[in-house]
């Protein structure tokens, strides 16, 4: 997996591209903020070096605020390809909602980073065009309402939603939640018509149309 | 005639002659008559004609092409010549047998031929020196008739006879039909005074403004004359008081006609006429109550009771006070229905007050509303305006409020106040009260608006403090932590094939571990530095030394309260910042005292000055903060050098 990483913390940006080296990835650039980050894929694009991930923080300069989400938005329009991860130091639903939703896009809390094998593993999901959403963003998303369609699924079938969200496959969910596959196929059955979502076998348009549901409901007033 | 404003008048040089004859022809008359008639009379018409004289003086000189000046110097020296120089020659030569004794004895008696008409000319005339129309010219015709037929009559017959030393008139001339004369030539005397009297009660219906003031005084004048006059001939000899109203009388005619010509003080005529007539009023009741109380007690008691006097006395004591107050709103209501209809809302306005049916800021509304004057306005104190108080331009002229010794408000109207002061100044003790509270209620908003944009303020410099906060929590402290488990996570991945390097990223972590633990410090520092715990002295010397540039302190080791002390640390705080980043200074100057019952920090720089509270949320947060301790906030900031001064109060 060849990646870009845009931090303007210094010592964070190496211990990122020091992770990825560790976990057996090639980091193809490190960035400090979000115009080298757009410039320098442009050029990796230009040259036909493939990037598959971009790791990129949600604040950086100049004004310390989205930076980070118009740089991904720019990176998707330009190039549907690339995977994008965007860091936040804490959840902020507000910009990205619109990003979500898209093929190829995570977004984690930057201590996900500690846990190396989880956070490897939905940056490589992300590469390969699948999706990563924090769990509390997730939360946010599946909080139970009194009125809404999710106030009606079960405690589990929450929880099976939820890590659907997250983007995981049926045997993850599974193992995630002790049981056994079939089961999380039962769950996920009743979430799907409890939700009046379509059923389908492309786990990854399954999420999708999962988080777009969800999205539907939460801007609801 | 209306004069502009008062102003010294010029005297002119033919109407100063004639008064400078005037008086030289009253002073010979007293000299000759002194001692041969009462010393009342010659004193009485020895004041007279000088002053009737000087009357016409002043306003001739003023008002040359009026004959109302020229009038009363005709008055005047008419009479101080041909009445009373005649009568004291007459009275002089018959004692010591100068030639034509006789003549000047029949000249006085005749001369009031003389003055007569021109009296009832003058009233016809005044104020504006003109008829009110040509048919008035009768009446100035049967005053001409009347003193010829009347003054004939007197002067040719036996009429006269006791205005001669002799007991006799010397000058009879029997063919004269004095008789009819006499019967006719009063009659036309009563048309004539009816008439003229009438041309002042028409001209005062008509007019308005200045004009119905000065006839007010000159009607005031000759009604006094009307009243007093006819009186004194009963009265003169057993009544010596009668004597001394009717110089006042007679001094009143041209007393009125110069106050009304010069506008000096015209506004209190009203005030002149209605406590007059209250005062009659008041004493002809008292007097009355006197009278009938010792008949009843002396009928019930025995008529020498020393009771009934005691009694008498009592009753009409207490009947003063309420019948004042009658008579007063009587006399009002009649005479002056303006200042009557006026008082009477604004007291029903006040009453409406006290009732929960008025607010007190109609009350400028009102007061515009009885004096007819839209441009009135109430300036209140302190809040007045933002020049302080200081009344406008274009404001001709302001009237202060009081109430007790303070001064509440100040009223400015246009140039029209002055014949509207005596009205404001009566209603004004009424309405002072709904001034005051207009006045109170209105500093109250401004204090109440002032405390609220206040209070936002603080909780935007709250809000803007939290967000500062969480961004140097999240963009320091948890990022360096992040990156410190990264590393963690590195020399774990080390341990397995590369122990040495392990070891170094393990320094590293520790070495970040120490970094993050100093910028916690400092951000702990910023929400309350903890050396303040030891006292303010403690904290201002470590906040000097931390300083980028040369800090001299000089501190109390007093203890004040936590709140004192710390928004006193803050305010050093941003003043050093503000002198270091903005003012460029050199040096800065640290001190807080202890004074009076407050804290007080002053921070002086030799900066580049030019510091407001206004330019820059750090000074305008730290004067909120200040007072919302009640204390405050003083910037002096010129062309060089600043000097923040803070005033904390504190119990201790």
């Amino acid at each position: 997996m060849r990646v870009v990483i845009a931090e303007d913390q210094a010592l964070l940006r190496e211990g990122l591209a020091r992770l990825f080296h560790d976990g057996g990835h090639e980091v193809v650039a490190t960035v400090g903020d979000a115009e080298q980050l757009i410039d320098q894929i442009d050029r990796l694009m230009a040259a036909e070096q493939s990037a598959d991930l971009v790791v990129v923080d949600i604040r950086m300069p100049p004004t310390f605020t989205t930076e980070g989400v118009e740089a991904a938005r720019t990176i998707k329009q330009r190039h549907p390809g690339i995977g994008v991860l965007v860091l936040s130091q804490h959840i902020e639903t507000a910009h990205t909602a619109d990003l979500v939703t898209q093929s190829g896009f995570g977004y984690l809390l930057k201590d996900r980073v500690l846990d190396v094998t989880d956070f490897l593993g939905a940056a490589e999901r992300v590469a390969n065009g699948g999706s990563a959403l924090d769990p509390k963003v997730i939360a946010r998303l599946v909080t139970p309402d009194q009125h809404g369609p999710v106030g009606r699924l079960s405690e589990r079938e929450r929880d099976v939603l939820a890590l659907m969200a997250e983007g995981l496959t049926n045997s993850a969910i599974a193992q995630r939640l002790f049981v056994s596959d079939r089961t999380v196929e039962a769950h996920i059955r009743h979430v799907l018509t409890k939700l009046d979502i379509p059923d389908t076998s492309d786990a990854h348009r399954r999420v999708l149309a999962v988080l777009m549901h969800l999205r539907a409901a939460t801007e609801q007033p | 005639m209306v004069s502009e404003s008062v102003r010294p008048v010029r005297l002119a040089a033919l109407p100063l002659a004639l008064f400078v004859v005037t008086a030289l022809a009253e002073a010979a008359a007293v000299a000759l008559s002194w001692g041969l008639e009462p010393w009342t009379d010659t004193a009485i018409y020895g004041v007279y004609s000088p002053a009737i004289a000087a009357a016409g003086l002043l306003v001739a000189s003023r008002h040359p092409r009026s004959p109302i000046g020229w009038l009363m110097l005709w008055l005047g020296g008419s009479n101080a010549v041909f009445t009373d120089l005649a009568q004291g020659y007459g009275l002089r030569a018959i004692e010591r047998g100068w030639p034509a004794g006789r003549v000047g004895e029949w000249t006085a008696t005749s001369s009031v031929v003389m003055q007569m008409a021109p009296t009832f000319v003058l009233w016809l005339v005044f104020p504006t020196g003109r008829l009110l129309s040509r048919a008035w010219m009768s009446v100035a015709a049967s005053g001409v008739v009347a003193s010829v037929l009347v003054v004939g009559s007197y002067s040719f017959s036996h009429r006269s006879d006791s205005e001669f030393a002799g007991g006799l008139n010397p000058y009879i001339v029997e063919w004269l039909p004095t008789s009819a004369m006499w019967v006719v030539g009063n009659a036309f005397l009563v048309a004539a005074m009816v008439g003229s009297a009438a041309a002042l009660v028409v001209r005062l219906h008509r007019s308005n403004g200045v004009e119905r003031q000065q006839l007010k005084y000159i009607v005031f004048a000759v009604v006094a004359g009307a009243i007093v006059l006819p009186l004194g001939p009963f009265l003169w000899d057993r009544y010596p008081i009668m004597r001394a109203m009717v110089a006042i009388v007679l001094l009143a005619q041209p007393v009125a006609v110069c106050v009304a010509m010069f506008r000096y003080r015209l506004y209190d005529v009203d005030r002149v006429i209605s406590r007059t007539i209250s005062y009659g009023l008041v004493t002809a009741v008292t007097v009355g109550v006197y009278v009938i109380s010792v008949v009843t007690l002396g009928a019930l008691l025995g008529r020498t009771s020393a009771v009934a006097t005691a009694g008498a006395t009592l009753a009409a004591a207490a009947a003063f006070r309420p019948v004042r107050r009658r008579a007063q709103s009587l006399v009002d209501r009649r005479f002056d229905r303006n200042r009557y209809d006026a008082l009477r809302r604004v007291e029903q306005f006040i009453d409406d007050l006290g009732n929960g049916r008025a607010a007190p800021e109609e009350v400028e509304a009102l007061l515009r509303d009885v004096t007819s004057d839209q441009e009135l306005t109430i300036h209140h104190r302190p809040h007045c305006d933002d020049t302080g108080g200081v009344v406008t331009a274009g404001a001709a002229t302001s009237l202060p409020v009081r109430r007790g010794h303070a001064l509440i408000a100040t009223i400015s109207a246009s140039s029209a106040l002055n014949e509207r002061r005596s009205l404001l100044n009566d209603l004004l003790p009424h309405a002072g009260v709904a001034i005051e509270i207009a006045g109170l209620r209105t500093e109250l908003r401004h204090q109440l608006d002032e405390v609220e944009s206040s209070r936002a303020r603080l909780v935007a410099v709250a809000d803007e403090e939290r967000r500062r906060l969480e961004r140097d929590l999240h963009d320091g402290a948890q990022q360096r932590l992040v990156s410190i488990g990264l590393a963690l996570r590195h020399a774990q991945h080390q341990l397995r094939d590369d122990e040495s390097g392990a070891g170094d990223t393990l320094d590293a972590a520790v070495g970040e571990i120490a970094v993050a633990i100093d910028e916690l410090r400092e951000l702990a520092h910023g929400l309350r530095p903890s050396t303040l715990d030891t006292g303010l002295g403690p904290a201002l010397r470590e906040l000097a030394q931390r300083a980028p540039v040369p800090v001299t302190v000089d501190t109390t080791d007093a203890r004040f309260g936590a709140d004192a002390e710390t928004t006193a640390y803050f305010v050093a705080c941003e003043a050093l910042t503000n002198a270091v980043k903005h003012a460029h200074a050199n040096h800065v100057a640290l001190h807080a005292t202890a004074s009076s019952g407050a804290l007080v920090v002053r921070v002086a720089d030799d900066g580049i000055g030019g510091a407001t509270p206004t330019r820059g949320s750090g000074l305008r947060g730290l004067a909120d903060r200040l007072s919302a301790l009640g204390g405050t906030l003083t910037i002096d900031s010129g062309r060089t050098g600043t000097t923040v001064t803070a005033r904390i109060p504190c119990a201790s």
